[in-house]
């Protein structure tokens, strides 16, 4: 009944690459003594076609059922093989590669009979596996035809807007109650006649009237279930309390008595529980924020209680979509209290803040309390970046914008106040994008003084009627000190604050730094390592307003294919359980970062452990965590490695 | 039985390394491309991911005749597959406690985040692994 | 009237558990004895050594050996039992997988004697004398069997046909061999004679969550676990999931953990560091230095892990060169 297995065994010369340093022959005559080995032959180049039929032909006149390649690493040819085998109608995963290149020849050139010894031992190895191996077959899944796209900033917006222009059905939600992210906030940018807030302006006017899209604002994924291809969300939807029919809402803003920090200004000014965001925010509407409302119901009063309710419930819904792009961006750093003097005196403020301030739809300095004309403007550079730490939370990266932002507004502010003297205390400058080394330039010849200081010698700031601010220039070797009119502080980015919900909802990894972490830095930099999951913008890595639109319409790229294609192929290397065996301790359950295994009931009534091999990443986890043998993973199975173990003293 | 007689000239450590396909594997790899050289004491079994080695592979391949486990993982926050990196590092931790218990010289096992850039690093870790295996003389345990 | 096939039980290192379970058959100890000749028992019938020797080969047709492999007398009689018998089926933990006995895995010869003949506290001789293979009294040389380092699993010594799990097994599997034996229809050799599947199948306590995290372990006085709740759940470490059935779940019915004491299914060659790899995955502690302290709470998971299984682990024993030399 069972076939008798038969290996053809193909050692590669790859040119010199590995027959300058490895005996090729002595192990094409090693493998002959293998058992059930019964071709072994060596091939100048094994990827070549030549090399690829000699396989083809092999299988078809000898039989040979389970092909060994000794060659180069499989991360770079295993598809090719598998491809060349599954051409001579053998399943394309009877084959098994073992890695005499990359982990041989070429890193022991002087050692040829040590390079040898163990170029044996990986095809004793990679033929005891291939005795064990099994036919897997590939299985598709169909796409639902939607993209589902969180986060409603510039590159959620991009984002929507692409994928809707190719004819796809999109759905946009953004969990603040406006859309256009930071850059509806900021004025003039870098290089750009159209300031921030026009760019999101022009963008979201494209988007809201879009019949493809979707745009759902004060939403916030619930829950993730689901596989690529099907991803079925789950979404709640906050209320904004005032309906549409409230015809005159800034009344019920002027008689609202609660007042908290604005976020919209980074905490500049205050606004009301019944608010609008900002001058120019769209929707253009009011909102409650009912984590702030008391409840007293003035509101009602002024507008009319038919057009408030304060007791109005959330909106829970779900929908399936073929594909998701994150596009949840970042949030600004806000130093500590006290760290150069935050929070200890109105004239030192954040970049962030300043943005506001520089921004036509922001407060002024009036606003703020600041009297003109500033004389002494110092900025600090590097504020919540670039940190020298060995804490595992230190943020070592650069933030990447805030050189070019602060010289900007330093250009700006000297335009404003012609008369004053601005100093720039920076680590390092870096206006690396293109066209923004010339603003360095400007700026140096426009009177700016830069002063460098050392991360192991920052600025201190002090409060002497004025901010004071002390620095050793290490440029000069001199301490300075001056009294500032006012102090920005360069903050840098961070991952937005729910990074870590959407990481489980969506099981991404994050790098150390704690912003995503791509499938591949180079080769895949726009998707995330589940499948039909893509990024765009800045919840990548701190990214200015170009980048997050290059990258908002690459992932949309990426995103679309699989819709386009219609299926998807399945992860074929997944775990299996043998239920004969499981008595579903459920530990492969805890175990799996998919939730893809689950307990199921037999039709006999007993309980067994089962993987949705949709959802499977193949990763085999649950087969290392496995106590009793009974979850294998196809093609690392416990026997398999076991005998390649054996393989290593015979 | 008599003391451990090692011929320091001839005696040859071998070393099994299981390597996670996406980072340890791939830094060897590179190590490859970037021509740079370690001993050849070292054979490497590939898993798609690092949660996928399981103790028993480890103590299985010590008395099986490896005088050595190299553990190749992706570095913490860059793991393929979420967490498949802690899961390995949890087992490799309570694996050390039993080679105690055992008598089984801790530095046998090595567990290193290598990602698929670090072939520097891949390369050191190796040819340390195996100049400290050289000084400890092959794993043999008393029998009858 | 048919001659009936012989039988014979052997005890090795043992407690005496296994030939209590061949008593606990009771009454149906009666069908057994009516089906099969018993030539050799000795804890119960007073047949000699000579009376074995003096059977032809393969004359006996099944014998049920209990016990590790501890001195050369087990051995030896071992191997004379094999010559004689068509089937040689290990019974119970010690002869399976090397049970109780073969925690002394820990120690050698060396240590255990010192132990026991010098430094324990019973001991008042000033000179201690250590047990002698051999000793000369009136011109008469008196023997002991020789005592081995290492506690080996009976099929170390000889070759095994079946195998019967447990400590004590369960009377009912012994029957069952007895019967499948009588009927000739015999498994594959080196058979389990217990189904191969994970204990908790036949486990009567549920588990309360889908996922299992765990912060803590507690040994099972520690806590008052909640009744009919998983016990691995609530973090007393139970080897069920590692163990294949057969006892009927007998522990975990008085809310105890398992200890393994069936051994593993059949694709798990080692327990320990099986159940290290399970117990790793659930533990919810994803910080080194908390994970190292919270295993390092667990007393002696070694012993607690393979404490009928260490012959048979990958480790088999503790080696104490490493002991010598620190």
């Amino acid at each position: 009944m069972a076939e008798s297995i038969r290996i053809g065994v193909y050692i590669c010369h790859c040119g010199i690459n590995i027959a300058g340093v490895i005996d090729v022959k002595q192990v094409v005559d090693h493998a002959k003594t293998l058992p059930n080995v019964v071709v072994s032959k060596d091939l100048v180049f094994t990827c070549s076609s030549v090399g690829q039929n000699t396989i083809i032909e092999d299988i078809k006149n000898e039989g040979i059922n389970r092909v060994v390649v000794a060659a180069c690493s499989p991360r770079m040819h295993e598809g090719t093989f598998r491809n060349a085998v599954e051409k001579a109608g053998l399943n394309p995963y009877l084959f098994e590669m073992a890695n005499i290149r990359e982990h041989s020849s070429w890193v022991h050139p002087d050692d040829p009979e040590g390079a040898t010894e163990k170029a044996k031992t990986l095809v004793r190895m990679a033929v005891a596996k291939a005795r064990l191996l099994e036919p897997i077959e590939k299985s598709t899944a169909e796409v639902t035809k939607k993209v589902l796209v969180i986060g409603g900033g510039i590159a959620g917006l991009q984002a929507s807007l692409d994928a809707a222009e190719r004819g796809l059905s999109v759905t946009l939600v953004e969990k603040l109650p406006v859309l256009g992210g930071k850059a509806a906030l900021i004025g003039d940018l870098v290089y750009s006649e159209k300031k921030g807030w026009q760019i999101a302006k022009e963008l979201i006017e494209k988007v809201v009237t879009h019949e493809n899209i979707r745009v759902l604002t004060r939403t916030t994924v619930q829950n993730v279930s689901g596989a690529f291809g099907d991803y079925r969300v789950s979404f709640v939807t906050e209320p904004r309390y005032i309906k549409e029919t409230c015809m005159h809402p800034e009344k019920g803003e002027e008689v609202c008595p609660v007042e908290v920090p604005n976020e919209y200004d980074f905490g500049l000014t205050q606004r009301k529980a019944f608010f609008k965001p900002f001058e120019g925010a769209y929707p253009p509407t009011y909102v409650i924020d009912m984590s702030a409302c008391t409840k007293c119901g003035l509101c009602l009063d002024s507008c009319g209680k038919e057009t408030i309710d304060l007791d109005a419930k959330p909106l829970e819904f779900s929908e399936e979509f073929g594909t998701i792009i994150v596009a949840a961006g970042y949030k600004p750093y806000v130093p500590t209290t006290g760290e150069y003097g935050f929070g200890n005196d109105t004239r030192i403020i954040t970049l962030s803040q300043l943005e506001r301030i520089m921004s036509e739809n922001g407060p002024s300095f009036e606003d703020i309390g600041l009297s003109n004309p500033l004389e002494n403007i110092i900025f600090i550079s590097c504020v919540g970046s670039m940190e020298e730490s060995d804490n595992t939370d230190a943020r070592t990266y650069c933030s990447r914008m805030c050189c070019s932002s602060s010289i900007k507004n330093m250009l700006k502010l000297r335009e404003l106040f012609p008369s004053s003297n601005i100093y720039f205390l920076y680590r390092d400058i870096r206006t690396y994008a293109r066209r923004e080394e010339h603003l360095y330039e400007q700026a140096s010849k426009s009177g700016i003084i830069f002063l460098k200081y050392e991360a192991s010698n920052p600025p201190e700031v002090s409060i002497n009627g004025k901010p004071s601010v002390k620095v050793l220039d290490t440029l000069v070797g001199k301490r300075i000190q001056i009294l500032a009119d006012l102090v920005v502080l360069a903050n840098g980015m961070m991952p937005p604050s729910d990074i870590l919900k959407l990481r489980s909802l969506l099981k991404f990894p994050c790098s150390p730094d704690g912003w995503v972490a791509e499938a591949h830095p180079k080769l895949r930099p726009v998707e995330l390592p589940s499948p039909g999951v893509y990024i765009a913008g800045s919840i990548q890595a701190p990214k200015d307003i170009i980048e997050s639109i290059i990258s908002a319409s690459a992932a949309t790229a990426k995103a679309v294919v699989p819709i386009i294609h219609g299926r998807v192929e399945l992860e074929p290397l997944v775990s299996y359980v043998n239920e004969d065996i499981c008595g579903a301790c459920g530990i492969c359950v805890s175990t799996c970062p998919y939730d893809a295994v689950s307990r199921v009931v037999l039709q006999d009534g007993r309980r067994v452990a089962r993987v949705n091999p949709r959802l499977c990443m193949g990763c085999g986890q649950c087969a290392s965590a496995c106590p009793s043998a009974a979850m294998q993973q196809k093609s690392f199975t416990d026997e398999q490695i076991h005998e390649m173990i054996e393989q290593l003293v015979v | 039985m008599s003391a451990k007689v090692v011929d320091q000239t001839n005696y040859e450590p071998k070393i099994i390394m299981f390597a996670c396909n996406w980072c340890a594997y791939a830094g060897l790899d590179l190590a490859g491309t970037s021509r740079l050289t370690y001993p050849a004491n070292i054979t490497v079994v590939r898993t798609m991911c690092s949660g996928r080695i399981d103790p028993s592979f480890v103590v299985k391949a010590l008395t099986d005749g490896a005088d050595g486990v190299l553990i190749g993982m992706c570095n913490y926050g860059d793991c393929h597959y979420i967490n498949g990196n802690y899961k390995a590092m949890k087992r490799f931790l309570f694996l050390q406690k039993m080679l105690d218990d055992f008598g089984i010289e801790r530095a046998r096992v090595r567990i290193e985040g290598i990602s698929a850039s670090e072939a520097l690093k891949a390369k050191r870790v190796i040819t340390e692994l195996v100049e400290e295996l050289r000084r400890l003389g092959p794993l043999k345990i008393e029998e009858e | 009237m048919k001659e009936k096939p012989k039988a014979a039980f052997y005890w090795c290192s043992t407690c005496g558990g296994c030939e209590e379970s061949v008593v606990d058959l009771a009454e149906k100890i009666l069908d057994v004895v009516a089906a099969i000749d018993i030539v050799f028992w000795p804890v119960a019938l007073d047949f000699k050594l000579e009376d074995v020797e003096s059977l032809k080969d393969k004359e006996i047709a099944v014998c049920f050996i209990n016990g590790a492999i501890r001195t050369s007398e087990d051995v030896h009689v071992s191997k004379l039992l094999r010559q004689k018998s068509q089937l040689i089926v290990a019974y119970g933990s010690c002869s399976h997988l090397g049970g109780i006995p073969g925690l002394a895995n820990f120690w050698n010869k060396e240590s255990i004697f010192q132990k026991v003949y010098k430094e324990a506290p019973t001991i008042q001789d000033e000179t201690p004398i250590l047990p002698q293979e051999e000793t000369e009294i009136n011109g008469l040389t008196l023997t002991l069997p020789k005592f081995f380092n290492t506690v080996r699993r009976l099929d170390e010594v000889i070759d095994v046909d079946y195998y019967i799990p447990g400590c004590a097994p369960n009377p009912d599997l012994l029957l069952e061999a007895v019967q499948l034996i009588l009927s000739g229809n015999l498994p594959p050799k080196g058979s389990i004679l217990s189904p191969n599947r994970n204990m908790c199948e036949d486990c009567p306590l549920e588990r309360k969550e889908e996922k299992i995290q765990l912060q803590s372990f507690f040994r099972p006085f520690e806590i008052i676990p909640e009744p009919g709740r998983c016990l691995l759940e609530q973090g007393i470490i139970c080897l069920g999931p590692v163990t294949r059935v057969g006892c009927g779940a007998l522990c975990m019915k008085v809310s105890m953990p398992c200890r393994g004491c069936y051994g593993p299914t059949d694709g798990v060659q080692d327990m320990g560091t099986k159940f290290a790899s399970a117990l790793a995955s659930i533990v919810d502690i994803d910080d080194d230095q908390q994970f190292m302290k919270l295993i390092a709470s667990i007393p002696n998971y070694s012993g607690l892990v393979y404490m009928f299984s260490l012959p048979s682990s990958y480790f088999k024993r503790k080696n104490m060169e490493a002991v010598k030399n620190e």
